[in-house]
C-alpha cells in the first residue's frame, strides 16, 4: 500500500462527489447531488435579478418588434379607398367644414367689410362663365348626393342589412356611378 | 465540439457522387452552393420587403401585466343613447333634405328645423372624427382642446345660421337663388 496512491484515490473520490468542503455554492451542490445518477440530462441556467420595471422594459421592447397589421398604405386599395366609408367621411367633412367656414365668415363679414349676403353671392356666381358655374356646382352637388345615398347605405348597415360581401362591393360601385350621374345632372341641368 | 459540426458537412460531401480527384474542390463547393440556395429559397417566400410603415409608438405598461384591461366608465350621454340619437338625426335628415327639391323651398319653420338638424349632425360627425384620430391615451390635452374648440365653433355656426335665417332669406332659399343665378 503506497501512501501516495491511497491519498490520491481518496481525494479523487471526494472531489468527484459534490462536497460541502470543496463547493462554495451549497444550493447548487444540493441540486447536483440528486442528479448524479439520473437518466435525464439536467442543465443549470444562469439567473439574474429583475425588478418588475425591468420586466416591463423587456416587454415594451418586444412589443415594438411585433408585426404591424395591414392598413391604409398597403391594404387592398379598392376596398379601403373606394368602398365607401372613407368617402362618406371625406364628403361629410367637406360639407360641414365648408358650412362652418362660411358661417364664421358670414358673422365676421360686417367687421371686415366683406359682403356675404345671399344677394351678393348670387350676383357673383351669376357673373361667372357657364363652364365654371357648372364645375363649381358639380363640386358641391356630387358630395351632397354621395353623402346622402351612402348615408342611407350606412343606416341599412346599422340595421344589419346588406352585409354580404358581394352586396357591399356591388353597392359601392352603384353608389359611385349614381352619385356622379346625379351630380352632373344637378350641376348642369337644374 | 467542432468535430460535431464538421461531421454534417463531411456527410454532405460524402453523399455527393464520387468524382476524379481533380474535381474534389468543385464537389465541395457545390454542396456549399446547395446550402446557400436553400437559404435563398427560404427568403424568397417573403414576397414583400418589410417597410416600416406606421411603426408602433413607444409602449408603456400601466400597472402590471396581470391587471384587467380598463373599461370605459358608463355615461348616459356618451353611450348607446348617443349612438341611437345620432342615427335618428341622420334618418330624419333624409326626408328633410329631399323635401326642398320636391317643394321648391321650405317655410321658415321647416328651414329652421333643417338647419338645427344639420348643425347637430355636423357636430356629432366632427366628434366622431376627433375621437378616431386623437385618442385620449395618446394625446390627452390636444384631444380636450380640440373638443372644446369644436364646441365653440358649433355655437358660432349656430349664431350665424340664426342670423342668416332672420336677416337674410334662409338656407334653402339662398341655395336656390345661387343655383339658378
Amino acid at each position: 500500500m503506497i501512501a501516495q496512491r491511497v491519498g490520491t484515490t481518496a481525494l479523487r473520490r471526494v472531489a468527484a462527489k459534490p462536497n460541502a468542503f470543496f463547493t462554495a455554492d451549497v444550493a447548487r451542490m444540493g441540486f447536483l447531488a440528486g442528479s448524479l445518477h439520473k437518466a435525464t440530462q439536467t442543465r443549470l441556467v444562469a439567473t439574474q435579478k429583475l425588478t418588475p420595471a425591468d420586466a416591463h422594459d423587456i416587454l415594451n421592447k418586444q412589443r415594438l418588434q411585433r408585426p404591424v397589421s395591414p392598413h391604409l398604405d398597403v391594404y387592398d386599395k379598392q376596398q379601403t379607398w373606394f368602398s365607401g366609408s372613407v368617402w362618406h367621411r371625406f364628403t361629410g367633412m367637406g360639407f360641414s367644414g365648408g358650412l362652418y367656414v362660411f358661417a364664421t365668415a358670414y358673422l365676421a363679414a360686417p367687421l371686415l367689410g366683406w359682403h356675404l349676403e345671399s344677394a351678393s353671392i348670387a350676383a357673383a356666381v351669376g357673373a361667372l362663365p357657364l363652364a365654371v358655374k357648372g364645375g363649381l356646382k358639380f363640386i358641391v352637388a356630387w358630395p351632397f348626393v354621395y353623402h346622402c345615398v351612402n348615408g342611407v347605405r350606412h343606416l341599412c348597415f346599422d340595421m344589419a342589412v346588406g352585409f354580404k360581401r358581394k352586396t357591399i362591393v356591388q353597392m359601392s360601385w352603384y353608389i359611385w356611378g349614381a352619385s356622379l350621374v346625379s351630380g352632373l345632372y344637378l350641376a348642369f341641368f337644374l | 465540439m467542432a468535430s460535431i459540426a464538421r461531421s454534417a458537412l463531411l456527410r454532405q460531401a460524402a453523399s455527393v457522387p464520387k468524382l476524379p480527384a481533380a474535381t474534389h474542390a468543385i464537389a465541395r463547393s457545390s454542396a456549399l452552393r446547395q446550402s446557400i440556395a436553400n437559404t435563398v429559397r427560404a427568403s424568397a417566400f417573403h414576397t414583400t420587403s418589410r417597410r416600416n410603415l406606421l411603426p408602433p409608438l413607444p409602449q408603456h405598461v400601466d400597472g402590471t401585466v396581470n391587471d384587467a384591461a380598463p373599461i370605459p366608465e358608463t355615461s348616459p350621454a356618451h353611450g348607446s343613447y348617443h349612438w341611437t340619437f345620432d342615427r335618428l338625426v341622420s334618418a330624419g335628415l333624409v326626408p328633410l333634405t329631399l323635401a326642398p327639391f320636391a317643394a321648391g323651398s321650405l317655410n321658415p319653420t321647416m328651414d329652421a328645423v333643417l338647419c338645427g338638424l344639420i348643425l347637430i349632425h355636423s357636430h356629432t360627425g366632427f366628434q366622431n372624427i376627433i375621437i378616431d384620430y386623437l385618442p385620449t391615451r395618446r394625446v390627452p390635452r390636444t384631444r380636450k382642446a380640440v373638443m372644446w374648440g369644436l364646441n365653440v365653433a358649433t355655437v358660432i355656426v349656430g349664431l350665424a345660421l340664426y342670423e342668416f335665417e332672420t336677416t337674410d332669406v334662409g338656407v334653402t332659399e339662398a341655395i336656390k337663388r345661387v343655383w339658378t343665378a
